[in-house]
């Protein structure tokens, strides 16, 4: 084989390597939450008191990481066709939130306030809301932490 | 006399109430706001956020809005972190998107009774740490104590310093159309 051949057989091979990747990289989904490993279990109100205490610091630790969180629901809400779950703090007013998954959306709408969970999710961010003058824990693509 | 009285007693309970119905700040922290910035060559462009912060006050027709941009949720993992990055919204620095404006149309809303209003909404939306006036038309629904406010606009990506190769080809709409929904009880 000449020297020219194998530089196009190789360019060739890895352009189309290159096409596959870059396929892969824009169809590619999120892996359902249920089938993830949580980096961090907490209880909502230690994680609430870490984001009070520094949210800087709990934002680098807990952001865009996939955590396990238990505790008491304070309340459920309604949002467009799901339903969010909170976690809250009643003395602060602060609170974690959980905007579960489509496919979660049946066993979002058993949870009650009261009922003791856990939730599995991807935590967004924690930050003080000017609306609220209160601290606030996001977190998407939720799941119950069966 | 009697009758006087009767009727004194019966503007003041009306007065009372609607001082109270239009005295209240109603808030949410389950709004959402869809994010759709697809083309023709990219329909992953788009996101939704359903953790929004919002409060309207019924008085002044005042609204808020703020939205935490890391809890906007991607199918896609690359458009996410495309979208957090330094080369876009730089979600570490710019953590939260807000709107603070009113109805201006207040007067054509009745808030206690049940129907669907068209209003005029403008106000300040801070989008990357930069902020524009925002005029646009929208819905107050009003349902038994139930009062849901929607609107659709369009913003241009470059008044809020968001560029990049991905919206200069064609991958990313240059203004992308935002759903904002919040149902308040």
């Amino acid at each position: 084989m000449s020297k020219l051949k194998y530089i196009i057989i190789s360019l060739t091979i890895i352009a189309i390597l290159a096409a596959i990747g870059v396929e892969y990289a824009i169809t590619k989904k999120f892996t359902d939450t249920a089938k993830e490993q949580p980096l961090y279990a907490v209880r909502a109100l230690d994680l609430i008191k870490e984001f009070q205490k520094n949210d800087g610091i709990a934002n680098i630790k807990y952001a865009e990481k996939i955590i396990s969180v238990t505790g008491v629901v304070t309340e459920t809400e309604a949002a467009g066709t799901m339903v969010n779950v909170k976690l809250g703090d009643t003395v602060s007013g602060s609170y974690t939130i959980f905007a579960f998954q489509q496919k979660n959306l049946t066993e979002a709408r058993n949870i009650k306030v009261g009922d003791t969970v856990a939730i599995k999710g991807s935590c967004s961010a924690g930050v003080y809301s000017e609306i609220l003058e209160t601290e606030f824990i996001t977190f998407k693509r939720c799941t119950l932490n069966k | 006399m009697k009758q006087k009285m009767k009727r004194t007693v019966f503007v003041l309970a009306f007065v009372c109430v609607g001082a109270l119905v239009f005295a209240q700040k109603k808030i949410t922290t389950s709004a959402t706001i869809n994010f759709d910035a697809t083309t023709n060559l990219n329909a992953m462009a788009k996101a939704e956020n359903k953790t929004v912060v919002a409060a309207i006050e019924l008085r002044s027709g005042g609204i808020a809005f703020e939205a935490v941009m890391k809890s906007f949720s991607f199918s896609n993992p690359m458009m996410q972190d495309y979208f957090n990055g330094d080369s876009w919204l730089e979600t570490d620095k710019f953590q939260t998107s807000t709107f603070k404006g009113k109805i201006i149309n207040l007067a054509a809303i009745n808030f206690v009774k049940d129907g669907t209003y068209p209003a005029e909404v403008a106000g300040d939306l801070t989008i990357h740490g930069i902020t524009k006036q925002l005029a646009t038309a929208g819905s107050v629904i009003i349902n038994g104590k139930a009062i849901a406010i929607n609107a659709t606009f369009t913003i241009k990506l470059e008044d809020y310093g968001i560029k990049g190769k991905a919206i200069e080809v064609g991958k990313v709409a240059k203004e992308p159309k935002i759903t904002v929904e919040a149902e308040f009880k």
